[in-house]
């Protein structure tokens, strides 16, 4: 959309852009947040170049001829354990897992439901968003009667039951996660286009004879459009949470590497209090994660003026 | 005196359709993502050496072969008269168990909430006043990564503080369960306070955030108020003027949002509650569900958004009388 708007209107719009552009690059919040996000992307498309083994990988399995010492086979299950010595830069897991692969494996299932869940709630919300506010009359009543109803309708009881009856997979998470969040962008964009409808070029537009959907492509999306990133990079990091949450009643998918689930790990296997190598990592990984969209969020709104 | 003509009868009509039409909705997803759930609505009450004859009149006495639409109307008619039925796991009337759990929970989530609308909105403030300071964005960028970690992780993180390291507060259940003091009222209110503390911690840790976020950016346009210029033109300290004069403009959005403080406390609720051991509603959901209890899950559930659309309802009007400029819903056009 920014390209074709570009194309329009160069001369006038990529000043701004780069003006923009500068502007977001020098925010503190939104460098510190690009890094993270940055960082997160690299491990999630290529994590077997920067983990240090593949997922399979287990301590004390493998090596040399795969015979076991009597001490070795008599501690397994491994007991989780810190440093070097299985060349786990992070300790290892109960199962013998190295943290830190874990940790790296688990980057694509965070970043992946996140991003899944707010463009799913961004195509749903925005839309129904734009007709309520350009359209209103019984358009905008029946949205917003709907939008009331399902406010209604209590969250993480919802999913729970939810993934219950579709199974853990990941897909039924985020689902479950963009069938709630989807209310908020719609709310927030009518919000923005009810405002915007009354400016006098949309009128100038529509004096123009120009179809509603081209006014609202044209005239109102693109002032839309920085509410509506704001509102998909929150509502990315939320899904990132409530992914973690859901992992941790023990609602995810375990076959897949993710932070939530190797949290998880660490409580069912009972070493909450003995393992902070790792029971910290994950933690510290969705949060800042999560932190890293806040930040960018700020940012945008920041320099877009969008609060 | 009080004036009500501000909410109009219209209005309140409107408002208790879509409150009651949100009930209607809410029971008939129950309806069908419960019968959607794996098992029949029985089999949390069959014992593997029931026979074929038990079995049929089991499931004849709990019309699970009845047409859909029977089912249905019946469901509808039993929860509109509050008929919840009986729990298979729990083996009591559904709604003994949960008239037993709802007050702990609002108990919890009553002490939550108040802290973090005493923090929050004070963080809040500072953050705002001191927003274009040096320490102003750090101050945020911390705000901000509290609230992005997962509340039952803070919560162990606390519990392995208090509990395990220092000893100092219990991290489970809701009281001691053989207590070695008398059963007198104060060592039985102080033990319960006691088991309270960790929960209410470890949601206000997280939770006060919310609120601070949405007093920050009204901080702004109060600051650029004149009466503000005017406050500091008398000579009086700055602080006067940060928490009486521009914060307390500030409180305005906090007081409308308190919808979204819900949606917070009823997601809060099931996790915290779940690490803690809490008997309230949030942990009853989660074990109704995972042992299949269909009858007792689907009444918590119920009772929950009942509890959210109540909430709403009653705040959307209050708002409608503080505020004529707020329409149904409670957002501002």
């Amino acid at each position: 959309m920014t390209g074709r708007a570009a194309d329009r209107d160069a001369s006038a719009v990529s000043p701004r852009a780069r003006r923009a552009l500068r502007r977001f690059l020098t925010n503190p919040l939104a460098l510190v947040g690009t890094v993270v996000l940055g960082v997160v992307t690299c491990c999630a498309l290529a994590p077997d170049v920067v983990a240090p083994h593949d997922p399979e990988w287990v301590a004390y399995v493998g090596t040399g001829d795969g015979r076991l010492t009597l001490a070795q086979s008599r501690s397994l299950p491994h007991p989780p354990a810190f440093g070097d010595p299985f060349f786990a830069p992070l300790g290892t897991t109960a199962s013998g897992h190295g943290v830190f692969t874990e940790l790296v494996y688990g980057a694509r299932t965070a970043l992946l439901v996140g991003l899944a869940a707010a463009l799913l709630s961004s195509l749903v919300g925005v839309p129904l968003g734009l007709c309520s506010g350009y359209y209103g009359g019984w358009v905008d009543e029946a949205i917003q009667r709907v939008v009331d109803v399902l406010y209604g309708v209590p969250f993480l009881p919802f999913v729970i039951v939810l993934v219950a009856i579709r199974g853990a997979s990941t897909t039924t998470v985020v689902l479950a996660i963009a069938a709630t969040s989807w209310l908020n962008n719609c709310v927030v964009v009518r919000g923005t286009t009810l405002s915007l409808v009354r400016r006098t070029y949309v009128d100038a537009a529509r004096a123009a004879g120009l179809p509603a959907h081209r006014i609202v492509a044209r005239h109102v999306l693109p002032d839309v459009l920085p509410v509506a990133a704001v509102l998909l990079v929150q509502d990315a990091a939320t899904a990132i949470l409530a992914h973690a949450t859901l992992a941790y009643l023990g609602l995810a998918d375990v076959t897949t590497a993710s932070w939530g689930v190797l949290l998880q790990q660490v409580q069912a296997t009972g070493h909450v209090f003995d393992a902070p190598w790792w029971l910290l990592p994950p933690g510290l990984a969705i949060a800042s994660l999560v932190a890293a969209f806040y930040y960018v969020g700020h940012a945008v709104e920041d320099v877009t003026g969008a609060d | 005196m009080v004036r009500v003509t501000r909410v109009g009868a219209a209005y309140l009509v409107r408002r208790l359709a879509v409150a009651y039409a949100t009930l209607l909705v809410v029971m008939t997803l129950l309806f069908v993502l419960l019968r959607a759930m794996p098992g029949s609505f029985v089999s949390a009450m069959t014992t593997p050496g029931m026979t074929t004859a038990q079995l049929a009149r089991l499931e004849a006495a709990w019309g699970v072969h009845d047409p859909l639409w029977v089912q249905y109307g019946r469901f509808l008619l039993n929860y509109q008269t509050g008929q919840f039925g009986w729990s298979p796991t729990m083996h009591a009337p559904v709604a003994d168990v949960l008239a037993r759990r709802l007050p702990r929970t609002l108990v919890l989530f009553g002490a939550a909430l108040l802290a973090c609308y005493v923090v929050g909105p004070l963080v809040g403030m500072v953050l705002g006043w001191y927003r274009d300071a040096r320490g102003g964005t750090l101050a945020l960028a911390v705000s901000l990564f509290v609230y992005a970690t997962p509340v039952f992780w803070v919560a162990w993180l606390l519990v392995w503080l208090f509990d395990h390291r220092l000893g100092w507060l219990p991290s489970a259940n809701m009281v001691t369960q053989f207590p070695a003091f008398a059963p007198a009222p104060l060592p039985v209110a102080l033990d319960f306070l006691r088991h309270l503390a960790l929960p209410l911690l470890s949601v206000a840790a997280v939770g006060w955030v919310g609120a601070a976020l949405l007093v920050r950016p009204a901080m702004r346009d109060a600051m650029r108020a004149d009466y503000v210029d005017l406050a500091r033109a008398k000579g009086l300290r700055e602080r006067t003027v940060l928490f009486k004069h521009a914060g307390r403009n500030a409180l305005v959005p906090v007081t409308t949002s308190a919808a979204i403080a819900l949606a917070f406390l009823v997601d809060g609720a099931v996790v915290t509650e779940t690490v803690f051991s809490w008997p309230g509603m949030g942990r009853l959901i989660v074990t109704a569900v995972l042992d299949r209890d269909y009858p007792l899950a689907q009444a918590a559930f119920f009772l929950v958004a009942v509890v959210v659309v109540v909430v709403r309802l009653c705040l959307d009007v209050v708002y409608t009388y503080l505020d004529p400029r707020i329409s149904l819903g409670g957002r501002d056009e």
